[in-house]
C-alpha cells in the first residue's frame, strides 16, 4: 500500500497532515543553535527567537510534551538572570576606568578560604551588557533545543534508537503508557483513603496511599510482563558466538580507547596521537559494535516514518542557517559580535539575518500536524458506540443485553474476512 | 489473574531473601560488562570533572569541551546499556523497569529545583537496593530519560543526569547486606550522601559555561587545579548547597518514612516474578531428561513432582529468565 | 491442535501439584471451554498452552504439551507468539503501546513482519472486530469492552491458530461482553480460529462450546462434549441447573431450547405461587423497615458531564437494593454521593439525622460504609492480621452509642471476617488472597465501624458461581442485622438470587425501581435465564424452582447450590466425559 504511494512534491505533501520525521527537527533546532553560538549579537538572537517562535505556533501538536516552549522561555530568562546578577556582585571590574559605572556595590571584605573570589565593587555597562549578550546567547540554545523538543514526536524519535538500545526503548515505551493510568491508580487510591476514616496525617497518610499505588503498578507490571512475553519480546535474531564475541571485542576495546583518547586529550604532555585520533578511533569501534550488537533484535517498525522532500527541506533550511553564520557570510568586523567596550550600537548584518531568517521557511514547509479528535477523553455510552463502530464493516446485531443466544446470527451473518 | 501468571505460593519453601539475594537479582552483570561498567565510570567522571583535570591549552575553543564531552557520554551510555542489557532484558524485568521509570517520571515534576530530583531518588535507591546495581543501573537511566521525554526536557543535560541517575542506583544494588533498622539507616545515609554527590557532579556538568567568563566565581580555562576546585567551590557552596540540603533531606525522610513498606513491596514483586527461577521439565515416557533447555547448573531437588510411575527424575534446569 | 500427555504441574514451593497427570486434546477449530472453580487451576492450565508455565513462572512441568507440533519445552512464550495468541482477564494490564493501532502492530513488530503486511493486518483486524474508529484513541480512554476487543485484535494480528482467553468479559458489563464474545465466535465460525477460554459467566458461552475440559479442584481434569460434561461439572449455568433439576437429557444449554423442551415444567409448576426469591427471608429483627437513608435530588457534576441527575432514593432497614445500569450510567456515582466521600452537587442525604457530607469521614463511615469497585485500594498492611488490628484503632475512635443505631459491634474485625469468610490465615498478604477473600477483608473492615447502610459497588466481578452464592449469603445477614444494604452489579443473575428490590438507573436517573420480580423478572432484556425459561411463571432462580418442586430429591449443597443427581442415568450412547485423571483413571 505504501509502495504504491507516489513521491510526492512539498507543495502537495504540506496539505497532508502528518508528523514530519522527528530527526529534520532535531537537525534544523541544532542547526539553529549552531548558528546562534555563532553570535551575540542580540538583534540576531532575537531573530533566532523569532523564528522559534513562528515555527513552533504553526507546527507544534497538542500532545503533552508541545506545551513545555513556554518553560524554556521561562527558563532563557532566568540564564539571563543569572549571568547577570552573578557579573554583578562577583564581577566587580577592578580596572573600571575607561568604563560607565552604573553604580558601586560595597566591596565585600571576605574571609580566606575565599581569596581570590571578588565580592562588589564597581558594576559597569559594559560588563553588564557583555552578560547579558552571553546570557541571552545561551538562552537562546536553549530555546533552540525546546523547539525541538516540542516539535518532535519523543515516542516516534525512540524508534531510531538503535537495536543495541532497544531494552531502553521498550522500557521507556512502557513507563510512558503506564504513567497515565498510575495517575488514575493515585487518584483513585486517595478518594478510597477517606472511606477508612483517613485518620492521622503525615505518615500514616502517605503510606495509606503509596502502597496500595506501588502494589498495584508491581502487579500490572507481572501481568504486562506476561502480556509481552507471550506477545514475542525479546525474540532473538540468532546471532553467532562469534559475532557476539567479535561485539564484546568492540565494546570493551572501543571503551578502553575511549580511556586513552580523553586522557590523551587532558593531558598536555601525552603524545599527539593518544588524544582526538584515538578518542575517535574509540568511537569508531563502540559504533560498530552498537550495530553489530543491534542485529541480535530482529524487528521491524510500523508505519515508519518516511524521508520525503520536506524533511529534506526543513533539515536543510537548519543546516544553511549554521553555514551562512560559521562562514561569516556577509557579516563585518563587529557585525556577530558587537563590541561591548567600548559600546557601541549593534547593528543587523544582511547575511546572517537572511541566512537565520531561511529556517522559517520549516513552518510553511512541514506539513501540519495530525489533529487528533478532541473528546476522546472520555468515553461514550456505550450503546451509541457500538453501533457506530460495527455499521462500517458489517450489520451486527444490535447490541442490547439480550441472551448470548443471539450471538450465533452475529457469527453466521458476517461474510469472512473483510478484503 | 492473567494468563499464566501465577506467582508461587508466597508461603512455604521459599529462600530467605538476605542469603538468596545475590543470586536473585533482576538483571545480572557478567564479566564483560563489569569491566565495561570500570571504564565506563572512569569516563563519565573524566566527563563531569574535566574542568579540574583538563590541561592547559588542550582545548582550543572553551564550548567546544562541554559538547565534545556530553557526545562521549551518550556514546558511553550506549554501550553500557547495551552491555547490561546483552542478551535482552526479561520481560519482567523490562515491565518492572518500565513501571518504576513510570512512577519516578511522575514524580519529577512535583519538585521545584532546576536541578533537583529529590523524589526520584529514594525509588532509584530502594529499587537499586532490592532489584541490584544493574537494574539500579538502568533504572535510572530509563526514569530519566522517560521523565524528559514527558516534559520536553532532552538536551545535553540529560546525558549528565541520566549518568548521575544511573551511578546512584548502582552503587545503592551494591551496599553492604544488612536487615531492619540498620539497612533503613545505611540507606538513608546513603541517599543523602548520594543526593550531594549528585548535586555537586551536576552543577560541576554546567559550571562552566553557565556563568560565562568574567565573574570571579567562573571556570578560567587554563587555570591551575587548585584555583579552578576554589572557585567551583564557592560558586557551588553558594549557589546550590542549600538545594541540595534539601534534597538530601527529602531523601533520607522519604527512605526512612516509605522505606520498610516500599522495600516489602519490591521484594514481595521480586519474589512474586521468580527472577530467575528454575522451570524443570521431565518427560515420564522416556523417563529421561529432556535435552531441550539444559543448563549447566547443578540440579536442585526442591519442588519436583516425582513422576507417577515412581520414577524420581533428575531435574534439568532451563536458564529461566535467559540473560 | 493442542495435546497434553499426562501433565502435571508444580510451583516452586508449592507442596501439591496444580494440575495433576493432565491429558487433553484441542482440536483445530474447536472452541474449548475452561470450567472450573476459582483458584482450581484454570490459569495454570492456559498459560501451559503457550509455555507460560513453567517458562515464565517457574515450577516443574512433568509431561508434555504441544502446540501445532511445537513443543513447549522447548520453544519458549516468545517462540510461540506466531501460533498461541493470549489475552489475560484485564485488558489494560497487557498493554504495551499507549495508541489503538501501534497496539495492534506491536506483536507484528516483535516478528519482524513487514511494514506493508502490518498495515494489511492492522487494517484487518480492525475491521473484524469493529474497532476501526478507534484506531487514533489513547488505549486509556477506550470503555472496557473496547479495550478487549484491542487487546484481542492485537494478538490476532499475528495470525496465531490458537487464541487463548483467560475469562476475557469478567470485567465487563453484559452489553461489552456480549461484544466481545460475539467477536470471539466470529473468529472461531468464519476464521476457523481455535479457540480455549476460561469463563465464569457460562450462561453466556456454553451454547457455542465445542467442548468442555473442567479443571477440578484436586489439579485432575475432565473433557467431553459440552452436553454430556456440564452433567457433572462443579459449576453450571442457571440452564444447565435447571435441565439437571428437570431431569432432562440431553442438557438444554441455551434459553431457547431449555423454553422449547420447558413446557411440561412450567405445567408441573403453574399450579402454585413461587415461593420469594431470597434464600434467607429477612427475619424482623429490630427496626426492620424503618427508612434508614433518605436521599432527595442528588446531583453529581463532573465538569460539564452529569452523572446523577437529582435522584431521590430510600433506603430501609433489613433491605438488600441491587443498583442495575449499564457502564458510565452513574451508579458508582452515587454509591459515592450517597457514603459523603464522593462530590455531590446538590441534594440532600440524610442517614438518622444527620449528613454524612457534613460529617468528618471517620464519623461518616460509622453511619455508611462502602466497598469500592477496587477494594484492594484500602488495604496497604503487610498481613491481615495487621489490617484487622488498624482497622479496629481507626473503628474505635467513633462514638460508641448513637441514639436510633444498631447497637455497637462488641467484635473486633477478625471476629467480622471469621464470621464472614472463615479461614483466612493472619500472616498472609493481603494482596495474596483471593478475590472473594478481599472483598470480605475489606467488607470486615467497614462492617467494624457498625454503619447502619452498607454500599457495594461491583462486588461480582471476579467471582464465581459459588463465590456470588457465598456474597448473596453474606448480604442476606448483613440485611438480617437490620443495616440497609445496596449492591451495584451488571450481573442479573446475582441480583435475581440476592436482592429485594432493584433500582436501574441509566444516564444518571433511575428508570426503574420496583421489587426483583417485577423490575428483572419482567423485563425482556435482563431477565434471569430461569425467568426467561418460565415465563410466564415468575420464578427467578433455580433455589425458587427447587423448593416448589420440592426439596425431598435434592440434597442442597454447602453452597446454596442443589447438587446435580450424580447417579442420574445416563444416556450410553452419548459420549462420556473422558476422565483423564479421576480417581479411578490408571
Amino acid at each position: 500500500m505504501r509502495r504504491r504511494t507516489r513521491r510526492w512534491a512539498v507543495a502537495d505533501d504540506r496539505r497532508v497532515p502528518r508528523t514530519l520525521h522527528p530527526v529534520a527537527w532535531w537537525i534544523w533546532a541544532v542547526g539553529l543553535a549552531t548558528a546562534a553560538s555563532r553570535t551575540t549579537n542580540p538583534l540576531l538572537l532575537a531573530l533566532v527567537l523569532a523564528v522559534l517562535g513562528v515555527v513552533v505556533a504553526n507546527r507544534r501538536s497538542e500532545a503533552p510534551w508541545a506545551r513545555a516552549f513556554k518553560y524554556y522561555l521561562a527558563m532563557a530568562l532566568v540564564v539571563v538572570g543569572i549571568r547577570v546578577v552573578f557579573r554583578t556582585i562577583f564581577g566587580g571590574d577592578i580596572n573600571a576606568e575607561d568604563m560607565h559605572v552604573l553604580f558601586t556595590l560595597p566591596h565585600v571584605p571576605l574571609p580566606s578560604w575565599a581569596a581570590g573570589v571578588q565580592l562588589g565593587g564597581p558594576v559597569t555597562a559594559e560588563g553588564t551588557l557583555a552578560a547579558l549578550y552571553s546570557g541571552l546567547q545561551l538562552g537562546c540554545l536553549l530555546c533552540c533545543l525546546g523547539a525541538a523538543n516540542v516539535l518532535a514526536n519523543p515516542k516516534r524519535a525512540l524508534r531510531v534508537l538503535p537495536g543495541a538500545l532497544y531494552e531502553l526503548g521498550v522500557a521507556v515505551v512502557v513507563a510512558l503508557s503506564v504513567a497515565p493510568q498510575l495517575v488514575e491508580s493515585f487518584q483513585r487510591v486517595r478518594r478510597a483513603r477517606k472511606l477508612r476514616g483517613a485518620q492521622g496525617r503525615g505518615l500514616r497518610v502517605l503510606r495509606g496511599i503509596a502502597v496500595p499505588v506501588l502494589e498495584g503498578a508491581l502487579e500490572r507490571a507481572l501481568w504486562l510482563a506476561a502480556a509481552m512475553d507471550s506477545r514475542g519480546y525479546g525474540r532473538t535474531g540468532g546471532v553467532s558466538r562469534r559475532v557476539r564475541v567479535f561485539v564484546g571485542l568492540c565494546m570493551v576495546g572501543g571503551m578502553c580507547g575511549l580511556c586513552a583518547g580523553a586522557y590523551g586529550l587532558l593531558d598536555a604532555t601525552a603524545p599527539l596521537p593518544l588524544g582526538v585520533p584515538t578518542l575517535i578511533a574509540g568511537g569508531l569501534c563502540c559504533a560498530v559494535g552498537l550495530a553489530l550488537g543491534g542485529r541480535q533484535v530482529h524487528r521491524t517498525h510500523y508505519r515508519p516514518d518516511p524521508w520525503r522532500a520536506s524533511e529534506w527541506v526543513v533539515a536543510g533550511s537548519g543546516v544553511f542557517a549554521a553555514a551562512v553564520l560559521f562562514a561569516g557570510l556577509g557579516a563585518h568586523g563587529h557585525g556577530l559580535n558587537p563590541s561591548t567596550h567600548p559600546l557601541t550600537w549593534p547593528s543587523l548584518p544582511v547575511g546572517p539575518a537572511l541566512g537565520i531568517l531561511t529556517a522559517a521557511v520549516a513552518a510553511v514547509v512541514a506539513p501540519p500536524p495530525r489533529r487528533p479528535a478532541r473528546g476522546g477523553t472520555r468515553p461514550a455510552p456505550p450503546p451509541a458506540q457500538e453501533t457506530t463502530c460495527q455499521a462500517g464493516s458489517e450489520r451486527a446485531a444490535p447490541p442490547t443485553s439480550r441472551p448470548a443466544g443471539k450471538i450465533v446470527g452475529v457469527g453466521s451473518q458476517a461474510s469472512g474476512v473483510p478484503r | 489473574m492473567t494468563a499464566g501468571v501465577r506467582p508461587p505460593t508466597p508461603r512455604g519453601g521459599e529462600r530467605r531473601w538476605g542469603e538468596g539475594q545475590r543470586h536473585r537479582v533482576a538483571i545480572p552483570i557478567g564479566v564483560r560488562p563489569t569491566a565495561v561498567i570500570v571504564l565506563a565510570s572512569f569516563l563519565g567522571f573524566v566527563a563531569f570533572c574535566w574542568p579540574f583535570v583538563v590541561a592547559p591549552g588542550s582545548f582550543g575553543d572553551s564550548t567546544m569541551a562541554p559538547v565534545m564531552f556530553g557526545a562521549l557520554l551518550v556514546l558511553v551510555l550506549a554501550v553500557l546499556f547495551s552491555e547490561i542489557a546483552d542478551g535482552g532484558i526479561d520481560a519482567k524485568a523490562i515491565a518492572i523497569l518500565g513501571v518504576l521509570s513510570a512512577i519516578g517520571a511522575a514524580l519529577r515534576p512535583l519538585d521545584a529545583g532546576t536541578a533537583g530530583v529529590e523524589l526520584v531518588f529514594f525509588t532509584l535507591v530502594l529499587a537499586g537496593r532490592v532489584f541490584g546495581p544493574g537494574f539500579g543501573f538502568v533504572l535510572g537511566c530509563t526514569t530519566l530519560f522517560a521523565s524528559a521525554l514527558i516534559t520536553g526536557g532532552v538536551g545535553p543535560w540529560m546525558p549528565y543526569q541520566m549518568f548521575g541517575c544511573a551511578w546512584v542506583g548502582m552503587f545503592a544494588g551494591w551496599l553492604p547486606p544488612a536487615r531492619g533498622r540498620r539497612e533503613l539507616l545505611m540507606l538513608a545515609a546513603y541517599g543523602s550522601v548520594a543526593a550531594y554527590a549528585y548535586g555537586f557532579m551536576l552543577n560541576l556538568s554546567f559550571w562552566p559555561f553557565t556563568l560565562g567568563p568574567g565573574s570571579s566565581v567562573s571556570f578560567v580555562p587554563g587555570a591551575s587545579l587548585l584555583t579552578n576546585v576554589h572557585r567551583y567551590l564557592v560558586f557551588d557552596g553558594t549557589t546550590s548547597l542549600g538545594w541540595d540540603t534539601g534534597r538530601a533531606i527529602t531523601t533520607a525522610a522519604c527512605i526512612l518514612i516509605l522505606g520498610p513498606p516500599m522495600l516489602a513491596a519490591f521484594r514481595r514483586a521480586a519474589r512474586r516474578a521468580a527472577f530467575e527461577a528454575p522451570s524443570v521439565f521431565y518427560d515420564p515416557s522416556t523417563s529421561e531428561p529432556l535435552p531441550a533447555i539444559l543448563d549447566a547448573a547443578p540440579a536442585t531437588t526442591a519442588g519436583i513432582f516425582q513422576d507417577p510411575h515412581g520414577n524420581v527424575p533428575a531435574p534439568v534446569r532451563s536458564p529461566e529468565p535467559g540473560i | 491442535m493442542i495435546a497434553f500427555e499426562q501433565v502435571s504441574v508444580t510451583y516452586d514451593g508449592g507442596e501439591s501439584p496444580v494440575l495433576r497427570a493432565v491429558t487433553a486434546r484441542v482440536e483445530e477449530g474447536e472452541l474449548a471451554l475452561v470450567v472450573g472453580r476459582t483458584g482450581a487451576g484454570k490459569s495454570t492450565f492456559l498459560g501451559a498452552v503457550n509455555g507460560l508455565v513453567p517458562h515464565f513462572t517457574g515450577g516443574t512441568l512433568v509431561g508434555r504439551v504441544t502446540v501445532f507440533g511445537r513443543d513447549t519445552r522447548t520453544h519458549k512464550p516468545r517462540e510461540l507468539a506466531d501460533v498461541v495468541g493470549v489475552v489475560g482477564q484485564d485488558p489494560q494490564a497487557g498493554f504495551v503501546t499507549d495508541v489503538v493501532e501501534e497496539e495492534l502492530a506491536y506483536g507484528m513488530e516483535q516478528l519482524g513482519l513487514a511494514p506493508s503486511v502490518m498495515r494489511t493486518r492492522v487494517e484487518e483486524a480492525l475491521d473484524l472486530l469493529g474497532i476501526a474508529d478507534l484506531r487514533d484513541r489513547p488505549l486509556v480512554s477506550l470503555s472496557g469492552g473496547e479495550q478487549q476487543r484491542v487487546a484481542i485484535g492485537s494478538v490476532l494480528t499475528t495470525h496465531p491458530r490458537v487464541l487463548v482467553l483467560d475469562e476475557p468479559t469478567s470485567a465487563l458489563d453484559p452489553t461489552a461482553a456480549e461484544d466481545v464474545l460475539a467477536a470471539v465466535t466470529r473468529l472461531v465460525h468464519d476464521l476457523g480460529v481455535t479457540v480455549l477460554m476460561a469463563e465464569h459467566r457460562l450462561e453466556r458461552v456454553v451454547q457455542f462450546a465445542d467442548r468442555v475440559i473442567e479443571v477440578r479442584s484436586d489439579g485432575s481434569v475432565l473433557e467431553g462434549p459440552p452436553e454430556s460434561m456440564l452433567a457433572v461439572t462443579d459449576v453450571a449455568p442457571p440452564v444447565v441447573q435447571l435441565g439437571r433439576l428437570a431431569g432432562w437429557d440431553p442438557l438444554a444449554l441455551s434459553v431457547r431450547d431449555a423454553r422449547r423442551r420447558g413446557g411440561s415444567l412450567r405445567a408441573m409448576l403453574s399450579g402454585q405461587a413461587p415461593p420469594p426469591s431470597r434464600s434467607l427471608p429477612a427475619p424482623g429483627g429490630p427496626g426492620h423497615g424503618d427508612t434508614v437513608l433518605t436521599a432527595r435530588r442528588i446531583v453529581v457534576r463532573y465538569g460539564d458531564v452529569t452523572a446523577v441527575r437529582g435522584v431521590d432514593l430510600a433506603l430501609c432497614a433489613g433491605q438488600i437494593v441491587a443498583l442495575m445500569g449499564r457502564n458510565g450510567s452513574g451508579k458508582s456515582s452515587l454509591l459515592w454521593a450517597l457514603q459523603g466521600s464522593g462530590p455531590r452537587r446538590s441534594g440532600t442525604v440524610d442517614v438518622r439525622g444527620e449528613d454524612p457530607k457534613s460529617l468528618s469521614s471517620s464519623r461518616a463511615r460509622s453511619l455508611v460504609g462502602l466497598v469500592p469497585q477496587t477494594p484492594a485500594d484500602l488495604l496497604y498492611l503487610d498481613t491481615v492480621a495487621e489490617e484487622c488490628a488498624q482497622a479496629d484503632r481507626e473503628s474505635s475512635g467513633d462514638s460508641p452509642s448513637r441514639p436510633g443505631s444498631l447497637p455497637a459491634h462488641p467484635s473486633t474485625t477478625r471476629d467480622i471476617l471469621d464470621r464472614l469468610v472463615p479461614g483466612v490465615p493472619d500472616d498472609s498478604h493481603p494482596r495474596d488472597l483471593s478475590e472473594g477473600q478481599r472483598l470480605a477483608l475489606v467488607l470486615a473492615i467497614q462492617l467494624s465501624a457498625g454503619p447502619d447502610v452498607v454500599l457495594l459497588d461491583e462486588p461480582t466481578r471476579g467471582l464465581d458461581y459459588s463465590g456470588k452464592q457465598s456474597l448473596a449469603n453474606i448480604l442476606a445477614e448483613l440485611a438480617s442485622q437490620g443495616r440497609a444494604v445496596v449492591v451495584s452489579t451488571h450481573d442479573v443473575e446475582f441480583a435475581a438470587i440476592a436482592a429485594d428490590r432493584v433500582v436501574v438507573m441509566a444516564t444518571g436517573d433511575i428508570v426503574a425501581d420496583g421489587p426483583t420480580a417485577d423490575v428483572v423478572g419482567r423485563s425482556p432484556s435482563i431477565a434471569p435465564q430461569v425467568a426467561k425459561i418460565l415465563a410466564p411463571l415468575e420464578y427467578l432462580t433455580i433455589d425458587q424452582v427447587a423448593r416448589s418442586l420440592g426439596a425431598a430429591f435434592l440434597e442442597p449443597s454447602e453452597t446454596g447450590l442443589p447438587d446435580p443427581p450424580r447417579d442420574a442415568p445416563r444416556d450410553a450412547s452419548r459420549e462420556a466425559p473422558s476422565g483423564s485423571a479421576g480417581p479411578a483413571a490408571p
